[in-house]
């Protein structure tokens, strides 16, 4: 840790620098959204997003909020960047990705700005790395325009009842269908694969089930390719908010504690899927 | 018909799709008024497996009334099933009960687990109409039987390699034998001959009618004797001469499971005793040869076994046998009020070229991991 000190007085030229005595706590959550190679970081005083996005339709979301880093400096409003999240997390990874108890790897994440490179600095046990990583024009993240009032439907699962259902859903199935009704089987994943149906239901009054609110009966499909990646961020989860606005698009938000306990927030936007149209 | 699985019962049946599923692609369901069969056959109809399950292995079984006469021929795809069982450690904690129905106004079989905090798992799997399948063979009129703890086959057919395709098991009012069978299209340079023996008091039962020794695959059962070591049942091996099918089964009070394999044919006739010279004179002088080399060879050592029974010498190996495409065709009537017949067990082509070299062995089998049956193999 001290050898990272020694570049503060550099940091003036820097518009973002960010530290962390754990690389683990930014590298998990990264690779619950890395199923596509490119990410858009955004960097507010609130603290760092990271987008990822998939064929328009869909958008995975990681929240690192300013408190979780031991520093965490913003010279601007907003500083946005795009960036290949493949060579990003191998470079957080650098030192190797097991996990020795007592070690970790400290990370001081830094930025000058438009044009220049992201700069990352790792040590472990005494060993620093420089990685400078090349970053792109960042392109606006869609919008989704989810907002809590359009929300229809509501539940809040404990992610230890999903596991296990997406671990073994169909994938022969083109789409994921979910239902939410007042009345039974009130919340259902459906999938219509080569084999036959198959349909996981949990009751309002499930132990599983933290949260029920529903206000119309709703069934969406959505596209599995799409959705099967959350599974990564269902893995890493406690808990997980499923919603549906009146256009049928999905919220899900996943509850992610980090190794030192602290909270993180994933979140997937899914639209759902339009079969008529083109086919 | 409609059926509720509890408890332990549900890893049972899953254990069931699991062994079937090393065995063949298709399941045959079949509700009667006895029970449930689950039935199989391999790709190559060499091998046929049977799993009755008796209505006092439900909790609930019933069929519709109409069913009772009529049986219906539901025929699925394992590779649907087996998902649904796929966690056989976990499924006694997680599912509290299983429900299997289906009726031929649907074109779905329905299987629903009842799991902890209240969820549902609903899968609806298509099925197709298909002839009935039951294999015709009468175990009761075979020469050769032997019974044992499921332990006891399965510790002898561990010593073979994974890949070791074909087994042969050699019979004699003195001893049981096993050894593993090649078909002389492999290097030989590369095998490793492995054989045990067990002396008859080694199995709760032994009847020796007929010396013979049959040759069939030892994949279908392994997965057989994998159900049965996890039931902790004793195995009946029901056999005659080669050529005939062998039959292994397991049973308790509430179910019932047969594995038929279809034997190599020995190459003078089912009729010839297995010992009688060949007329082809090269592979007479190879065998006689190899034969003596045996009989000096002093490295056929038996540990004495657990149970006490006295070490006998090995006897040299049996003459290797061509070996031809047979088709045992017995279309009778049987018993099932609406199977028509089926029942032709075949084995693979193979080709019959003539053994006309002699075998080397590098060194013996030095891999193996347990001493209880020792099972060196010959030294040439």
């Amino acid at each position: 840790m001290p050898l990272l000190m020694q570049s503060q007085s550099d940091d003036d030229q820097y518009v973002l620098v960010a530290t962390l005595d754990n690389a683990r706590n930014l590298s998990n959550i990264l690779k619950a959204i890395a199923f596509k190679d490119h990410a858009i970081f955004t960097a507010t005083p609130n603290g760092l997003r990271v987008t990822v996005e998939d064929s328009k339709c869909l958008q995975a979301n990681a929240f690192i909020q300013a408190a979780i880093f031991q520093e965490f400096t913003i010279k601007e409003d907003l500083v946005g960047l795009q960036i290949n999240l493949t060579v990003l997390l191998d470079c957080l990874s650098i030192f190797g990705g097991s996990t020795v108890p007592g070690t970790s790897t400290a990370l001081r994440l830094c930025y000058k700005g438009y044009g220049h490179p992201l700069t990352l600095f790792l040590e472990e046990g005494g060993v620093v790395t420089v990685c400078k990583i090349n970053t792109q024009e960042p392109e606006e993240p869609i919008d989704f325009e989810f907002c809590s009032s359009n929300v229809t439907n509501k539940v809040i699962l404990l992610s230890e009842s999903l596991k296990e259902a997406f671990s073994e859903l169909d994938m022969t199935s083109e789409v994921l269908q979910i239902t939410m009704s007042l009345s039974q089987p009130y919340f259902r994943l459906s999938t219509f694969g080569n084999a036959g149906s198959a349909h996981y239901d949990y009751p309002k009054d499930s132990d599983m089930m933290e949260l029920f609110h529903c206000t119309t009966t709703q069934t969406n499909k959505y596209k599995m390719s799409l959705l099967k990646p959350s599974t990564k961020a269902l893995a890493l989860s406690s808990k997980v908010s499923v919603r549906t606005d009146s256009r049928g698009v999905l919220s899900l938000q996943y509850l992610v504690r980090n190794d030192d306990g602290q909270i993180c927030f994933v979140d997937y936007y899914c639209c759902p899927d339009e079969e008529a149209d083109d086919e | 018909m409609n059926c509720t699985l509890e408890g332990h019962c549900i890893k049972v049946f899953g254990k069931a799709i699991h062994a079937l599923s090393r065995i063949g692609h298709g399941l045959w369901l079949d509700p009667t008024v006895k029970g449930l069969a689950l039935r199989s056959v391999n790709s190559s109809q060499s091998a046929y497996v049977c799993f009755s399950f008796s209505p006092m292995f439900f909790h609930n079984y019933s069929l519709a009334s109409a069913q009772a006469s009529e049986s219906i021929k539901c025929k699925l795809q394992i590779k649907s099933l087996l998902p649904l069982f796929r966690c056989l450690t976990s499924i006694e904690r997680n599912v509290e009960r299983c429900q299997i129905s289906f009726s031929p106004h649907k074109d779905t079989v329905m299987i629903q687990f009842v799991c902890r905090h209240g969820i549902t798992k609903t899968h609806n799997i298509y099925y197709q109409e298909s002839g009935a399948l039951q294999a015709v063979f009468d175990s009761h009129l075979c020469s050769n039987v032997l019974k044992g703890p499921a332990r006891l086959l399965a510790s002898m057919v561990m010593h073979f390699q994974r890949s070791q395709e074909e087994v042969t098991l050699s019979i004699t009012p003195l001893r049981v034998s096993l050894r593993n069978y090649h078909d002389g299209r492999n290097d030989r340079m590369k095998l490793t001959y492995t054989e045990m023996a067990l002396h008859p008091d080694e199995f709760d039962y032994f009847l020796s009618g007929e010396d013979s020794a049959i040759t069939f695959c030892l994949k279908e059962l392994r997965a057989f004797l994998s159900f049965a070591e996890m039931q902790c049942l004793a195995v009946s091996v029901q056999f005659d001469a080669a050529g005939k099918p062998v039959c292994f089964s397991v049973e308790d009070t509430v179910l019932e499971a047969t594995l038929v394999l279809a034997t190599l044919i020995d190459s003078g006739g089912p009729a010839q005793p297995t010992n009688t010279p060949d007329p082809n004179s090269p592979r007479r002088t190879d065998a006689a040869a190899r034969d003596q080399r045996l009989s000096h060879c002093a490295g056929m050592k038996m540990v004495a076994s657990s149970q006490g029974s006295p070490t006998i010498p090995s006897t040299p190996l049996l003459e290797l046998h061509n070996r031809k495409l047979l088709r045992l065709g017995n279309p009778c009537a049987t018993a099932s009020p609406a199977s028509s017949a089926i029942c032709s067990l075949l084995f693979r082509g193979l080709s019959s070229e003539q053994e006309d070299e002699c075998v080397t062995v590098l060194a013996c089998d030095s891999d193996m991991e347990e001493d209880k049956y020792s099972a060196r193999s010959p030294e040439y």
